[in-house]
């Protein structure tokens, strides 16, 4: 029933894309990911009898569930299984209990109140079949930061299951809701938002630096669109570029390169790469096209990039020194914010089609494009989680533009914003 | 006829004399008294003569904000993904240029805005082939490049908030500002 239901919609998916892009072949590819780690999580226990203790149990059990649940990796037991067998004993744990309910791995949290302020939690978790335990540790913080808590927690189980720890990384972006275009930083899970520029100025475009401390973007002061790198937690900033328009920072994953683009020569934008500090600035592009957009390859040894060279917005795949140009992108007239995953596979972008742009991942193994998202909206702004399961992206779909995640097969889409208008997210690898 | 006026004024003089002299003699009675009643006087600011400014003298006068508020540079608008300058637009540059011609020292800033329905990075592109296009064309009608810089602000800055091809077309534009006089 539900293989007819896929081939149904795969029908009209295919149908729908032939009319909207009479030339562009539309593959879609189911893919085959690990299987998930079934994950019994039974309430955690609270050693003392104060409300805070409790209340922090409750915080700290719904982030770590939300977090295993959407990342791809774990997948937390439906709550009705735990209806079945005996409750959880963290002194005599019943493991053959928990293998009736096929649960692999089991967590047990105790919450107890360290002081007025300060929370302990002890966190471990077993494998089940073996009886074994496996890691654990006990986390000691204030009341405030609960949630930086669990999500260090979630990310020793990724870790453990050599795994990029996803859940403590930030999302920055640009917000309109203190009236003015400011930087802005949040969890990866959307709470958190914090404003990090005062200045009053229009900022634009921010990028994470590889290490997560420093952010490349463009502020427009006094007729410039000038190209600065800030670090928000030490409150330095640099400039890297003050002539022509200076946009679309990218870092290189090895930290060492920052690839823009800047309009200096003849008002046509070309892309530039210097080092990860801003020095040291070498043109990558030459030709009477524009050239914008940068994403490094995983390896830093290409770029992908949109050019309309060939007379409308395409994706482009470069040497990270300019040369060895080949176009990755045809049909359709309007490709542009190639965003290349950190598994080196897939690169995201987003199409245009009668003024609705949605957003693709091409498969650069196979050249299969897979269409993620849908709804007559401007979906854009594409970019990964540090793990390449996640994309961040912008959307007017409510009607106001907010960030959004998604799975990288369609999957979870999730509202993150909801005051003011979001945008041009950027996923800290770190 | 002349001797009867001759003797009548005569005869006024006589009479006029005596009278004259029985004045004298009699003492003037003390005047009757009235109550004073000074003149009205309406005081005025004096008249200061407006000193004649002339033209150049008020565009000294103006600060740029002032300038710019009048905006004595017309906007010129785009289609949807071109940055060709229409018909529509070049008898707009030919003022822009002639005012630039007028006062010679002034420079200018012309920014590149797009519409929404393009993305946010190739929009970033399109805002300075816009703004490229007047620069080339003010160019064209004798203006010097070094009095015009140009920037880009992509979609970031729509000047209609609205979603409509109203708004649409009204932020497909080239604004111009100055920066300098």
């Amino acid at each position: 029933m539900i293989a007819k239901k896929i081939i149904i919609l795969a029908c009209l998916f295919l149908v729908s894309n032939f009319i909207l892009h009479p030339q562009q072949e539309v593959v879609m590819s189911i893919k085959e990911g690990m299987p998930l780690i079934h994950v019994a999580i039974p309430k955690f226990s609270v050693k003392d009898t104060s409300p805070e203790a409790k209340d922090a149990a409750d915080i700290l059990y719904k982030v770590i569930s939300d977090d295993l649940k959407y990342s791809r990796v774990f997948s937390p037991l439906p709550k009705n299984y735990y209806n079945y067998i005996k409750p959880l004993d963290p002194d005599k744990i019943l493991f053959n209990d928990w293998e009736s309910i096929q649960a692999k791995l089991l967590i047990v949290g105790q919450v107890s109140k360290q002081d007025d302020k300060t929370i302990q939690f002890e966190a471990k978790f077993y494998d089940v079949k073996s009886e074994r335990f496996i890691r654990g540790k006990t986390y000691q913080a204030e009341k405030s930061i609960l949630r930086l808590a669990a999500h260090k927690f979630s990310n020793l189980m990724m870790e453990t299951y050599g795994e990029p720890q996803i859940f403590t990384t930030k999302v920055v972006f640009i917000s309109n809701r203190d009236g003015n275009n400011e930087l802005y930083m949040m969890d990866y899970d959307g709470h958190n938002q914090t404003r990090l520029t005062f200045n009053r100025e229009k900022d634009y475009m921010p990028a994470w630096s590889t290490d997560g401390k420093s952010i490349a973007y463009t502020e427009f002061k006094g007729g410039n669109a000038r190209l600065y790198i800030y670090n928000p937690f030490e409150g330095k900033r640099k400039l890297v570029f003050d002539r022509g328009t200076s946009f679309g920072p990218c870092f290189s994953p090895d930290s060492k390169k920052l690839a823009f683009c800047s309009t200096e020569d003849e008002s046509n934008s070309e892309i530039y790469a210097a080092r990860s500090d801003g020095t040291n600035i070498k043109r990558l592009t030459f030709n009477k096209s524009a050239d914008v957009s940068p994403s490094w390859s995983p390896n830093c040894r290409e770029i992908a990039f949109t050019s309309d060279r060939s007379g409308s917005p395409q994706i482009y795949i470069m040497d990270a020194e300019g040369s060895n140009i080949r176009r990755r992108s045809f049909g359709g007239n309007y490709h542009d914010s190639p965003s290349w995953s950190p598994t080196g596979d897939m690169i995201v972008y987003v199409s245009r089609v009668q003024a609705v742009f949605d957003l693709y991942i091409l498969n650069l193994r196979t050249d299969e494009i897979i269409k993620l998202t849908e709804g007559y909206a401007r979906n854009e702004s594409p970019g990964w989680s540090p793990d390449g399961r996640h994309i961040i992206f912008s959307s007017n779909r409510i009607g106001t533009i907010q960030l959004y995640s998604i799975d990288y097969d369609g999957a979870n889409l999730k509202r993150l914003t909801s005051k003011g208008q979001n945008k041009l997210p950027d996923w800290a690898r770190n | 006829m002349k001797k009867i006026l001759i003797l009548s004024l005569s005869c006024f003089l006589v009479i006029a004399f005596f009278a004259s002299c029985r004045k004298k003699v009699e003492e003037t009675p003390p005047p009757p008294q009235v109550k004073e009643q000074p003149k009205l006087e309406k005081v005025e600011k004096p008249p200061v003569k407006e000193p004649i400014l002339t033209e150049d003298e008020i565009f000294a006068k103006k600060s740029l904000e002032e300038l710019n508020a009048e905006k004595p540079m017309m906007v010129i608008l785009f289609d949807y993904d071109k940055f060709f300058i229409r018909e529509d637009a070049k008898p707009i540059l030919q003022n822009n240029a002639d005012w630039m011609k007028k006062w010679e020292t002034v420079k200018i800033l012309i920014e590149g805005h797009c519409d929404e329905r393009g993305t946010e990075d190739y929009n970033m592109a399109l805002g300075e082939k816009r703004a490229k296009s007047a620069f080339d064309y003010l160019l064209s009608l004798g203006i010097s490049s070094d009095r015009i810089k140009t920037i880009s602000y992509g979609k970031s800055q729509p000047v209609d908030p609205g979603h409509n091809e109203i708004a649409w077309q009204n932020n497909r534009r080239d604004q111009f500002a100055i920066i300098e006089k």
